[in-house]
């Protein structure tokens, strides 16, 4: 019998599955334009796979400091909301077209990034956690604060476009340029540099790695590319506010979409992002006011009993509950060749 | 003159709260090893048990005290044993996100039963005492009065009796504690119900001067972080001189800088914590491990 690992193991890197995968998202809206009457693919499904593109790109970014480089960041929707401003203003105010907004919104980003990150990725362990959280609640306030230039508490609205099909191909294509990226990065010099000062830092130093440097242009590169997406979501919802764009809860289903799918892999993020918004969007939709109660739950659950996540379960042999339970089900050999 | 010795009076009495709010916080981080970002929620279900009691019955704020903490007490007991004793001995990272999602629990629950509306209790204690031309307000003296009764209650409890020496000597060396036949687990639980109690009281200190509601818990973890990473783990004076020192900030940021008010409270905080962590990792007053070196 073969094991769930084998069948993974086998199918993960076949280039087939990955090409039919991403050739059914790209035709998945092509009814609409053929047959609009019909109505095969609705407006609104087009729109969830939208939400679920953004956040998965949002893990995939997250995962760069907080999985690589181990420097959980626990408001890192701070450089999402910094780009949905960023380019809210410059469309609202300025009156600017939306592509130079939100690559402008995205800069902003990457350049708060690079500011705070000289000053809280010298700080290690929960000091660096906290004071991301703190970052994100004190630019909240900020942003409500400054009424004339991002309207406080008012928000702020931008010109509407509604076209559900651009949005899909342009998130989409973001997503994958984006876990490209990332995977790209794991196999360069920079990303084995990021994943050594995960394990161990001092070490890293001693062997002549600027490991300042090296956090920081991590920090700022998922930054910008997190800004990105908020300018995106902000063109897309056509309204901002602090408290819809600086939404707590934002920040920690980052951290637990890359959790469930496995901290520090490429796929990970993809995995627990596409699994958790599903979840979210077909089960407990119709349950909408007990819908943070549950993921609080869950937040519990997943750290407590899968904290490898489903790729660590699905990986090398782990100490999670569930790849002990995996291992007694199929009784596999531990471990052979690298994961 | 009059508006700075005004200013100063009123920041005396905001840190005199956040230093009992602090506490629980820093007892728990000392002895535990465990961030508590469900804090928050914490002084948050002690309000509304406050305001419960309030609404309902009629009860004296200050008397709802009596009530307020022994159900803290038991119900931090019951969290210890079924949620935090797992994460103990684990890295912070797993103890950060599971305190983190019992305090989105916690809130959303307050939420499902009493809605998001603001409240507020009201309590007897309430006026003006007038000296020149400073005034004292009547609460908040009260508060501050509260707030250093259950402090030094808590450091003779620690200082002489013998529960509270054993938590004190699983907070210096928990192993050492072990051998000398301290039952490490029910420490822990007995040094979490006391701080959740204590916590629960600083709700119910703040019900009579501010709204509560069901997410007002983040800006209150994150000031008790900032306050507890400048002054030190687990030290009661260190408490009392932190919350001061940020409550005298708060409100002199809301008195020289008009137009911004109290919103920005969070932001100073914040700002004071970077500051003290980049430049003097050790803590304002020592006895921190300093913050570039923990893991």
């Amino acid at each position: 019998m073969k094991g769930l690992k084998q069948i993974w193991r086998q199918y993960r890197l076949n280039r087939w599955f990955l090409f039919l995968l991403l050739v059914g998202l790209f035709a998945l809206p092509l009814p609409q334009f053929v047959a609009p009457e019909r109505k095969l693919v609705t407006n609104s499904l087009l729109f969830s796979f939208t939400q679920m593109f953004m956040l998965i790109t949002l893990a995939s970014n997250w995962n760069l400091t907080g999985g690589f480089t181990g420097y959980v960041d626990f408001g890192h929707a701070v450089f999402f909301g910094l780009g949905a401003y960023g380019t809210g203003i410059l469309m609202n105010k300025l009156g600017w077209p939306f592509w130079p907004a939100m690559v402008v919104g995205g800069m902003i980003s990457a350049v708060f990034a690079v500011l705070i990150g000289s000053a809280t990725l010298r700080l290690k362990g929960p000091y660096f956690s906290i004071s991301m959280l703190g970052t994100f609640v004190a630019m909240r306030e900020i942003v409500r604060v400054s009424k004339p230039l991002t309207g406080g508490g008012e928000g702020l609205t931008l010109p509407p476009y509604l076209n559900r099909p651009l949005f899909y191909y342009i998130t989409l294509i973001l997503a994958i340029l984006v876990v490209t990226l990332i995977w790209w990065i794991r196999r360069t010099e920079f990303g084995a540099t990021l994943i050594a000062i995960r394990e161990d830092e001092i070490g890293a130093e001693m062997r002549g790695i600027n490991t300042t440097l090296n956090k920081i242009t991590a920090f700022w590169i998922a930054a910008f590319l997190s800004g990105l997406v908020g300018g995106l979501w902000a063109y897309q919802n056509t309204f901002i506010d602090p408290d819809v764009v600086f939404f707590e809860s934002r920040t920690v289903e980052l951290v637990m979409m890359t959790m469930l799918g496995g901290l520090g892999t490429v796929a990970g993020p993809v995995i627990g992002a596409a699994v958790i918004y599903w979840l979210r969007d077909v089960v407990w939709a119709s349950f909408f006011q007990y819908h943070l109660l549950v993921e609080g739950a869950l937040l519990i659950i997943i750290v407590l009993f899968v904290p490898e996540g489903i790729m660590g379960a699905l990986g090398d042999d782990s100490s999670t509950s569930l790849g002990r339970i995996m291992r007694r089900w199929f009784r596999e050999s531990p471990k052979e060749g690298v994961a | 003159m009059d508006q700075f010795l005004q200013a100063l009076i009123n920041g005396v009495m905001l840190g005199g709260f956040y230093a009992v709010m602090v506490l629980g916080f820093s007892v728990i981080w000392g002895v535990m090893g465990v961030i508590n970002l469900a804090h928050g929620e914490l002084v948050m279900l002690g309000a509304y048990i406050t305001w419960v009691l309030n609404k309902q019955f009629g009860w004296e704020p200050f008397a709802a005290l009596v009530v307020v903490m022994p159900v803290m007490f038991v119900l931090g007991y019951i969290l210890q044993r079924v949620l935090i004793n797992r994460v103990v001995e684990r890295p912070h990272l797993i103890s950060l996100l599971v305190t983190f999602g019992l305090g989105i629990m916690l809130s959303n629950s307050v939420k499902l039963i009493y809605t998001a509306d603001p409240r507020q209790t009201k309590t007897a204690l309430s006026g003006f005492w007038r000296v020149g031309q400073i005034t004292f307000p009547v609460t908040k003296t009260y508060i501050l009065l509260a707030a250093l009764i259950i402090m030094l209650l808590l450091y003779l409890f620690l200082q002489y009796t013998r529960t509270g020496k054993s938590i004190r000597a699983a907070a210096q060396n928990r192993e050492a504690a072990r051998i000398v036949g301290i039952e490490i687990h029910q420490v822990y639980a007995i040094t979490f119900a006391i701080c959740t109690a204590l916590t629960g009281a600083a709700g119910m200190l703040i019900s009579p001067t501010q709204a509560i509601f069901p997410f007002m818990g983040p800006p209150l973890t994150l000031k008790a972080f900032a306050i507890t990473a400048m002054s030190g783990l687990g030290s009661i004076p260190g408490a009392l001189m932190g919350g001061i020192v940020l409550g005298l900030v708060e409100v002199f940021i809301a008195t020289y800088i008009p137009g911004i008010g109290t919103n920005l409270g969070i932001v100073s905080s914040f700002v004071l914590l970077v500051v003290v962590l980049v430049t003097r990792p050790q803590g304002l007053f020592g006895g921190l491990q300093p913050a570039t070196e923990v893991r």
